[in-house]
């Protein structure tokens, strides 16, 4: 029983040795200035952050192939449905490097979304992306007023709750 | 000795901070084929076929990889 | 015949990790199920082995279902039934030789020249198992669950559980798991009384004896590139109580090679297993052909070495088909109580054991899989050609009884696999 005591021993050694901080976190955005972007869209156009200035932006980063990006469609679908008039607007960059991966995925659920396509991640590296999906309330002024990491139904609500918050303002 | 090999696995370990890919590049490594239990069915058929035919048992696990979402 | 429990630590952190992020997808055209309905996945196992061995069927089904975000459960049935004859330990003699079966009840006779079998091995084994996850936090996973596993003379209880943490932007993880069994044995007959002869009259201790394991798992995952994971795990397992195999035999040969009797075997109380193992996944582009190789290197405190190396390779083919070649190569080193047989007269180790399975030996799997999708489902067959080659020293094949006679007899067995997911 004794070797067990040592070997989880020194498990636990290593593993806490994994949260030495050997790597710089990723700073937290939120209440700076959402940084601009130009990116190519869907039928030739090209997305531009600051034309939107004016609006409350939901930039969201997604993938094909992450299953929580998908889930999270038609809820994005639905907030431009239910406030769109009201000033906001959903820009959703595509990851996928593959781009008829995304092609394929946005015939299957079709959607009113702005679509941008970012497969070199050279928007999502300055927007210091942890994971997918990752989306930035972007306030009428162009500040970044929250970050939502990952989807999940039950944060929908409270998310939505932000949303006309920021719209009200 | 044990303590040198601890060490290098400790400095082992901070080597895997410079290794790795970006949460948008992991679209290989969400597919099902390169999910480390992709068929747990067979993984048990062949665990136990191999358990009672040799002397040798266990080793494998399988958490981590994938898409690394939410 | 003891069918060995194993922990289920392995398996139990596979269902966090698929469950919960992964995609149900085929790799050109995604195909996006309902998260939050019930998986089902089922599977077949023909094995059969030659010359009228072991043949055993084996049937699983096992149903996951994602509880909310954060938490799933999968629950497993598995139901086999066993067939067929086994060694039963002693070495083939030029003469007919007679045992009495375990249980007591009637013998058998093995012709000259053959390997003696016993073929009492007739049961069915039903195991049930449960498994729930939940993500704790954007980077912490647990896994806990439990299994049972009944057969006519054999039943084992265990819990496991298990934590894993994601590090270096979610490139790298670390899981810790533990894995407890208790498993009880009632051989029919009785338990033998250690390397007591088997025409002794009084040759039996008590009904039933009983073995408890703990399993240690220790792994790290790593994303090398966007193509390539690698995974390295250090088990460590503890295993006490009865761990004899209770219808194994040991011949006793006099100078002339004859049997002169048999006794049963006896193995250590306490036996500690370790191991490394390694494994990487790599998948090539544009052809998205995926390779899987791994490599345990296995030791313990009886004295065995084991090395094996697994690799399969996956070739995508038209219309989401696949082709999967695989080969399986294992090498094992006897433990240090393994005698073939026993010598007349000679002063007996307090252990020893003639079963092939604890001597020396190398297997090599072949094997070649085919998957499909039917009604849009995936469906895969697969067929497994299973050597063993057990070796040793051959000079010990002494004198009239034993001249000519293969001491260490190969095994070759077919497999047949189908699984189903829907």
């Amino acid at each position: 029983m004794k070797n067990i005591f040592k070997v989880v021993g020194l498990s636990l050694a290593l593993f806490l040795s994994l949260f030495l901080p050997l790597t710089a976190q990723a700073e937290e955005l939120t209440g700076t200035d959402a940084v601009a972007f130009s990116l190519p869209g869907e039928n030739k156009q090209t997305i531009t952050l600051n034309d939107y200035r004016g609006k409350v932006v939901l930039v969201d980063f997604w993938a094909s192939w992450c299953t929580p990006c998908i889930r999270s469609f038609p809820w994005m679908n639905k907030m431009l449905a239910d406030y769109g008039d009201k000033g906001l607007e959903v820009i959703a960059i595509n990851m996928d490097q593959e781009k008829i991966l995304a092609d394929k995925f946005l015939q299957r659920y079709p959607n009113k979304l702005t679509i941008a396509f970012d497969p070199e991640g050279k928007v999502a590296e300055q927007y210091n992306l942890l994971g997918l999906p990752t989306s930035y309330l972007v306030d009428r002024n162009g500040k970044i007023v929250y970050r939502h990491l990952g989807f999940r139904l039950r944060d929908a609500d409270d998310y939505e709750g932000k949303i006309k918050q920021i719209l009200v303002q | 000795m044990k303590l040198t090999v601890l060490m290098i696995l400790i400095l082992g370990l901070s080597g895997c901070t410079s290794l790795g890919v970006k949460p948008w590049q992991r679209d290989l490594l969400a597919q099902p084929v390169m999910q480390l239990a992709e068929n747990p069915i067979e993984n048990g058929f062949d665990d136990h076929t191999y358990f009672s035919k040799e002397g040798a048992s266990g080793g494998g696990s399988y958490a981590g990889g994938g898409c690394g979402c939410n | 015949m003891q069918l060995k429990s194993f922990a289920n630590i392995s398996l139990s952190l596979a269902v966090a990790t698929s469950a919960l992020t992964g995609v149900n997808a085929a790799e050109t055209s995604p195909t996006i199920k309902v998260p939050d309905t019930w998986q089902f996945d089922a599977g077949l196992l023909i094995y059969a082995e030659a010359d009228d061995q072991v043949q055993a069927i084996e049937g699983a089904l096992s149903a996951k279902k994602n509880l909310d975000d954060e938490r799933s459960i999968a629950l497993k049935v598995v139901i086999d039934s066993l067939t067929g004859a086994s060694p039963n330990g002693a070495v083939g003699q030029n003469q007919v030789q007679t045992f009495t079966r375990p249980s007591g009840n009637g013998s058998y006779t093995v012709t000259a020249g053959d390997t003696p079998l016993d073929d009492t091995f007739k049961d069915t084994r039903v195991a049930l198992s449960a498994q729930y996850n939940q993500q704790l936090s954007r980077l912490w996973q647990y896994s806990g669950g439990g299994n049972l596993s009944k057969e006519y003379d054999y039943l084992s209880l265990a819990i496991n559980s298990a934590l894993a943490r994601d590090f270096n932007n979610r490139n790298t993880t670390a899981s810790l798991g533990f894995s407890y069994a208790f498993d009880i044995y009632e051989p029919e007959g009785g338990i033998p009384l250690a390397k007591a002869s088997v025409s002794d009259a009084i040759n039996r201790g008590g009904s039933d004896d009983s073995k408890q394991t703990l399993d240690v798992l220790a792994g790290i995952t790593q994303v090398i590139n966007r193509q390539t994971l690698m995974q390295f795990n250090y088990a460590h397992s503890k295993v006490s109580g009865y761990q004899t195999d209770p219808f194994k035999i040991v011949s006793i040969i006099d100078n002339n090679g004859w049997a002169q009797d048999y006794i049963y075997e006896s193995r250590p109380d306490d036996r500690t297993k370790q191991s490394l193992f390694w494994r990487t996944k790599y998948m090539r582009q544009p052809s998205n052909q995926v390779l899987d190789v791994s490599y345990r290197y296995f030791w313990d405190d009886w004295g065995m070495t084991a090395h094996n190396i697994d690799t399969r390779w996956r070739f995508q083919l038209q219309d989401r088909h696949f082709i999967e070649p695989h080969l399986r190569y294992y090498n094992q080193q006897a433990v240090d109580f393994y005698r073939v047989y026993l010598n007349d007269g000679e002063v007996r180790a307090q252990h020893v054991t003639a079963d092939y399975r604890l001597g020396e030996m190398q297997t090599y799997t072949f094997g070649l899989k085919y998957g499909f999708p039917i009604a849009d489902n995936e469906f895969s067959i697969r067929l497994e050609y299973y050597l063993t080659r057990v070796t040793g020293d051959n000079s010990l094949a002494k004198g009239a009884g034993l001249s000519g006679i293969d001491l260490y007899p190969d095994k070759s067995a077919f497999m047949l696999q189908s699984f189903y997911r829907f």
